[in-house]
């Protein structure tokens, strides 16, 4: 983007993402996770550490809260319960990561662009980019950046673990922020097979590590700009849309279990979470 | 500007500076893209089939890391396995993994992998090679060293297929009875149940055709049965057209619990006394689909609600509840787990619940027969517990001269009461043929160091059969990573050579497989179906399918009454992730917090709140546990997932050995266990211990996931009633 | 060599060493060299490969330093003398993001009868017969986060434009340089972003961060 182009588009690109952004997209991954079916079970956090190249820190650097998982599967305690006797409907569980924002907090406070947004309507991290001003995590609403506050590499991998390293993206340093891609390395193997097949990309073609691991299929993933996916299916039977905030009175069913976590924040982000739902009868 | 800058220091600078000269910048010598000369490279010596450098290629295998039997796809590129994922043709687990299946790759690439043969001289292990461990143990278990027959002995876990047919070939070489199977997470209770009273050890539990399943203490989505088809089973479940409904009954929430609608604490140890208060209830109701006997019906008159609310401390109107649920909500699913089957009266317990499904009708509705797979000699030797208590007998009455273990840790499994280490050290000649160097192993005399699940061929009869039976097969993923270690099946061959010549004709395990599998009957020719196995991964074959006789048994139940001494309950709970402690020298599973308590890397103890005041502890404090045989001491965490009178601390940690990640790493449960024997079918009664629990007196911050427990009122997980699920999008 | 005399000179030539990183007074010396012959003789003895038409050149130069490698492979042999093309050898390049080393039985394949009494070849021989492949050094290597892929390059400049793959070389120099007047390879290009990045803008290659880091 040059000087040039700024300027003589600059209409266009003063575009907030309420009137759609800037983006020309290709795709808009996004998911569709169902509370309901999410059995907090650890499968897909685990499978994300096997796919990313996600440290292990140790004891004493979780403490400290510098803990690398991109998926942390988040465990609540019902507000009610603090009165009775018993957790009678059991525990809240959220997976949490990215929510791969399209208005995203943490994009514009990068100084050196080192986190942008992708044709694809990812968040991107570029790496080699990065110089951890840790102003991007602090901006993030849902606290899934992860910054590389050691050199993880040199204790986290001790010979022949060091093997199992996907040679598909590399394995951070010290000082670089880091955050979940939407297994962006299986995006782009997908593309290219699509690009070398010269067809468009299948729904359910590739999925991310999470949602291929996930006991339940409780994490459904896709293409939100394709109409036949089954992510966007279910965006539209719950009636939950791309842009802006809408409230939940507003929409034609106020009942629908769709929605997206901190959606007033109006960072518009790319994961719909369906509402747990407990039995009230028992 | 140095041109020694690397490009970060060069963008840091650019960030404070500007972004005028950002394409300039491009071109800047940087110390990172000069890196010519640095790297080796090196090529094939000769074309590998399949192989493109750069581009992965998926094998079928089957997962090793528990007993289930999932189908897996293994990705591997440049001769190296990097990610597993579940093989979507394997009605086990359709495409899915589990925590445990997902860090297998970390058990296989693991750094504290035994890597040479070792042999015990002059009281140390010492590094030995194959010729002189086969040549002792030959001395030891071969046709002229006069070993008799029930002098020997062999340890394994839940073993199937052909490793299974080696094992009792070389146990009918020796003529000796004693293998050992022991798992300690495992449902032997229930299945003896489900045997006497179904007429079927493992019928199929269709929980997706349940509108209600009442879970008595069975984690089925963590630690009971086929833990990753019954989680895929479960979503079926749950998004029925009328959405079923989960009651777990438990002293402490499991992961299954944790999903519950309604979750119960009932006085551990009274699970069955609730479940026969149901029973009564509901053919009081005249609720009952299939009649029941009238001295069945008198006998149960003395569970009145009255009586089983006191006894269990469950409401009577929250008892009144879950019967009618059971009525109006059917067909239902009842099952019971750990804590209700692992005490002192399991069995009956076990049948008190099992009674339910068959006053309910649910046998041959939501508990379907099942196929056995028709080779009889490859069905699995389901692990248990009970195995482990006549092991512990056979060492201290010295019954054995020689001990084989594989893949077993009884030393750090079972209960000190037991004496394992004791007994162990009165065994002549010990052989552990282990992937890693865990307590047991050290004790060995002899180690033979095992290739991984991924390093080996093998064949898996799962004991949970959802659909037609099913043989997983195992291929390994990658050449062996120690040069030094062999499979399984290859070392069994060796002994059998050393018993008899008929084994001589096999060169190796891959071999003895390939001609027994190409033997097997089927479609096609013996290659075609080899093949056919070697790219999905698994073998269908038309089983037999025992039809289901539903059947009464003689119910003896009556609740324990503990001494005053020890008024607790010491639940030692299994966890999906650590198991019974195997995977503890696995990074990622100890990183990987623990479901409900969210703590990593450690022990804790979990406890009521209420009972925590009375102790006067909060989270993070130590307490002390004491029991007859011991004590522990640990941090508790406290939620109201938990029954005031339990206290659980999680299995799997406690090492004193196991490699780097293992080692000296919170408390064992186990050790402080009273041997105590379930009376029907002699199981370790693991649930029963009685302790007393102290305040130690002693804080440390709990390592654990997550500051808040509470959402303060952010509605991040969000709840709705499942009425508002029925208007939007349930019945049709 | 005794030619750098004039202070100035050797002002400039070690400023150039520290400009390339050159260590050895031979490669600041065949640098200047190849300034000269750049400068002064733009008709060499050798023609120059052509550069394909339907290409914009990357622009760049770079000297790179020796490697030595186990075996003193000569190109120019095999390209320049034998007509090999290049993707006999490194098959997988229209295949894969590697272009690959060709596995030593495709070596041996025809040197198990041709120069068999070549030191080299007998080098080569003792690896194949110990069952092992020689340990090369990589000499194009890109940083580790970064995606680089030669059969997207092969498919878009070779595939899809039509070009005969019997002159896959020039395709091949536009980033590796004249290989066939090489023994092993040396890198003659930067291969750094600006190298990548002028040339992706000036034949429409992706400008996308993710497209080529990782």
């Amino acid at each position: 983007m040059s000087l040039k182009n700024v300027l003589e588009n600059f209409s266009y690109f003063r575009q907030d993402a309420e009137s759609g952004g800037t983006h020309k997209y290709e795709h808009r991954f996004g998911m569709a996770i169902d509370l309901d079916i999410c059995t907090g079970c650890n499968s897909c956090s685990t499978a994300c550490y096997a796919e990313n190249n996600l440290p292990v820190v140790g004891k004493e650097r979780f403490e400290k809260g510098q803990a690398m998982h991109w998926m942390r599967i988040e465990r609540y305690w019902d507000e009610q319960e603090f009165e009775g006797d018993f957790a009678e409907q059991g525990a809240k569980f959220m997976p949490m990561l990215c929510q791969q924002c399209g208005a995203a907090t943490c994009e514009p406070v990068c100084p050196v662009a080192a986190t942008y947004h992708t044709p694809d309507g990812l968040n991107a991290q570029v790496y080699n980019r990065c110089i951890g001003s840790r102003f991007c995590s602090n901006n993030c609403p849902f606290r899934v950046r992860y910054f590389n506050f050691w050199s993880y590499y040199e204790d986290s991998w001790p010979e022949p673990l060091n093997m199992q390293l996907n040679p598909d993206l590399s394995v951070r340093d010290k000082g670089v922020m880091e955050k979940c891609t939407f297994c962006i390395q299986r995006i782009r193997v997908a593309k290219d097979t699509t690009q070398r097949e010269e067809r468009p990309l299948k729904d359910g073609e590739f999925l991310t590590a999470c949602a291929q691991a996930c006991p339940t299929n409780a994490i459904v993933f896709g293409d939100t700009m394709d109409p036949d996916s089954n992510v966007s299916k279910l965006w539209m039977k719950h009636q939950v849309q791309r842009g802006p905030f809408t409230h939940k009175k507003e929409k034609a069913n106020e009942e629908l279990r769709g929605y997206r976590v901190f959606e007033e924040l109006n960072v518009d982000p790319s994961i719909m979470y369906l509402e747990r739902v407990r039995d009230t009868e028992v | 500007m140095s041109l020694k800058v690397n490009r970060r220091k060069f963008l840091k600078m650019l960030g404070w500076g500007g972004a005028g000269t950002a394409l300039a910048g491009c071109d800047m010598p940087t110390t990172v893209t000069l890196e010519e000369g640095k790297e080796e490279v090196v090529s094939y010596l000769m074309p590998e089939e399949y192989v493109i450098p750069g581009i992965g290629v998926w094998y079928a295998s089957t997962c090793t890391a528990c007993e289930a039997g999932c189908g897996l796809h293994g990705r591997v590129r440049e001769g190296r396995v990097l990610k597993v994922e579940g093989n979507p043709s394997s009605p086990i687990n359709n495409g899915n993994t589990c925590l445990m299946g997902q860090a297998a790759v970390q058990g296989h690439y693991n750094p504290d992998r035994v890597t040479s043969p070792m042999m015990r001289k002059g009281g140390s292990l010492q590094n030995v090679s194959w010729e002189e461990a086969l040549a002792e143990l030959n001395k030891r278990i071969g046709a002229d060293s006069g070993l008799k027959a029930d002098k020997f002995g062999y340890v394994t876990g839940t073993i199937s297929g052909h490793q299974s047919v080696l094992v009792d070939e070389l146990m009918e070489q020796v003529a000796s009875k004693n293998h050992f199977v022991h798992e300690t997470v495992n449902t032997t209770v229930w299945n003896a149940v489900a045997r006497d009273m179904l007429g079927d050890e493992t019928p199929k539990y269709n929980m997706a055709k349940a509108g209600v399943i009442l879970s008595f203490g069975a984690d089925f989505m963590g630690t009971w049965g086929s833990p990753v088809h019954n989680m895929g089973e479960y979503a079926k479940f749950r998004k029925r057209e009328i959405r079923g409904v989960l009651v777990q009954v438990e002293p402490k929430m499991t992961l299954t619990g944790g999903s519950a609608d309604l979750w119960v604490a009932a006085a551990p140890g009274t699970e069955g006394a609730l479940a026969l208060g149901i029973a009564n209830f509901i053919i009081d109701r005249g609720w009952n689909t299939v009649d029941v006997p009238a001295e069945v019906r008198s006998s149960l008159k003395q569970y009145s609600l009255e009586a089983v609310e006191k006894l269990t401390g469950v409401p009577a109107t929250k008892i009144k509840r879950i019967a009618s649920l059971l009525s109006e909500r059917g067909p239902s699913l009842v099952l019971a787990g750990a804590s209700t089957t692992n005490i002192e009266n399991g069995y009956d317990s076990a049948a008190s619940v099992m009674l339910l499904n068959l006053i309910m009708g649910n046998v041959g509705e939501t508990i379907e027969a099942s196929y056995k797979f028709p080779e009889k000699s490859l069905r699995p030797k389901q692990g248990n517990t009970k195995d482990l208590l006549l092991l512990a007998k056979a060492l201290r009455d010295k019954k054995l001269d020689v001990l084989v273990t594989y893949n077993v840790n009884p030393v750090f499994t079972a209960p000190d009461a037991l004496q394992i280490r004791e007994g162990l050290a009165g065994v002549g000649f010990k052989v552990a043929i282990t992937s890693f160097p865990d307590e047991t192993s050290l004790l060995a005399d002899l180690i033979l160091p095992a290739n991984s699940g991924m390093e080996e061929w093998g064949t898996h009869v799962p004991a949970y059969q959802p659909e037609d039976s099913l043989l997983s097969f195992q291929q390994p993923l990658m050449e062996v990573i120690h040069k030094e270690s062999k499979a399984f099946g290859d070392i069994m061959l060796s002994m059998l050579k050393m018993r008899s010549s008929d084994f001589n004709k096999f060169a190796d395990y891959y071999g003895y497989l390939q001609t027994a599998m190409m033997n097997m009957p089927g479609e096609g020719t013996a290659e075609e179906r080899w093949n056919s196995m070697l790219q999905t991964g698994l073998l269908k074959a038309s089983g037999s399918q025992t039809a289901l006789t539903p059947r009464l048994v003689d119910i003896k139940y009556d609740v324990e009454k503990g001494s005053d001494d020890y008024p607790m309950h010491l639940l030692p709970s299994p966890r999906l992730g650590m198991w019974d402690g195997r995977h503890a020298n696995i990074p990622w599973l100890q990183e990987a917090p623990d479901q409900i308590a969210k703590v990593v890397w450690g022990s804790w103890a979990e406890m009521h709140p209420k009972k925590a005041a009375e102790l006067g502890v909060k989270n993070g404090d130590y307490v002390k546990i004491t029991s007859a045989s011991g004590s522990i001491e640990t941090q508790v965490y406290l939620h109201k997932g938990m029954h005031p009178d339990a206290i659980a601390v999680p299995l799997g940690q406690g090492h004193e050995e196991y490699g780097r990640y293992a080692k000296d790493r919170g408390v064992n449960p186990m050790k402080i266990l009273d041997p105590l024997m379930e009376k029907r079918t002699g199981e370790l009664a693991s649930f029963a211990t009685r302790v007393k629990v102290t305040n130690a007196h002693k804080f440390n911050l709990l390592i654990k996931m997550g500051g808040s427990e509470s959402q303060a009122g952010r509605k991040l997980v969000r709840t709705i009633s499942s009425d508002v699920l029925r208007r939007t999008e349930g019945e049709v | 060599m005794q030619v750098v005399k004039n202070s100035f000179l050797r002002d400039l030539i070690w400023s150039l060493r520290g400009r390339f990183r050159m260590k050895t007074l031979k490669q600041i010396t065949s640098a200047m060299i190849l300034v000269v012959a750049a400068v002064c003789l733009p008709a060499t003895s050798f023609a120059e490969l052509p550069v394909p038409s339907h290409i914009i050149p990357p622009t760049g130069e770079h000297v790179g330093e020796d490697v030595p490698q186990p075996i003193e492979f000569p190109h120019d042999r095999h390209v320049k003398d034998m007509k090999i093309n290049c993707m006999y050898c490194h098959t997988y390049a229209r295949r894969s993001k590697v272009a690959g080393i060709p596995p030593t039985s495709k070596c041996m394949g025809c040197h198990k009868i041709i120069a068999t009494d070549k030191p080299r070849i007998q080098k080569l021989t003792e690896y194949w017969e110990k069952g092992e492949s020689p340990r090369w050094k990589k000499v194009h290597d890109v940083p580790d986060y970064v995606h680089f892929t030669h059969e997207k390059h092969i498919r878009k400049f070779v595939e899809k434009a039509d070009f005969p793959v019997e002159d896959v070389q020039q395709v091949c120099a536009l980033c590796h340089g004249e290989v066939r007047e090489m023994t092993v390879a040396e890198k003659k290009k930067p291969l750094n972003m600006g190298f990548c990045q002028r040339c992706h803008q000036a034949n429409g290659g992706p400008g996308d961060c993710w497209k080529c880091h990782k």
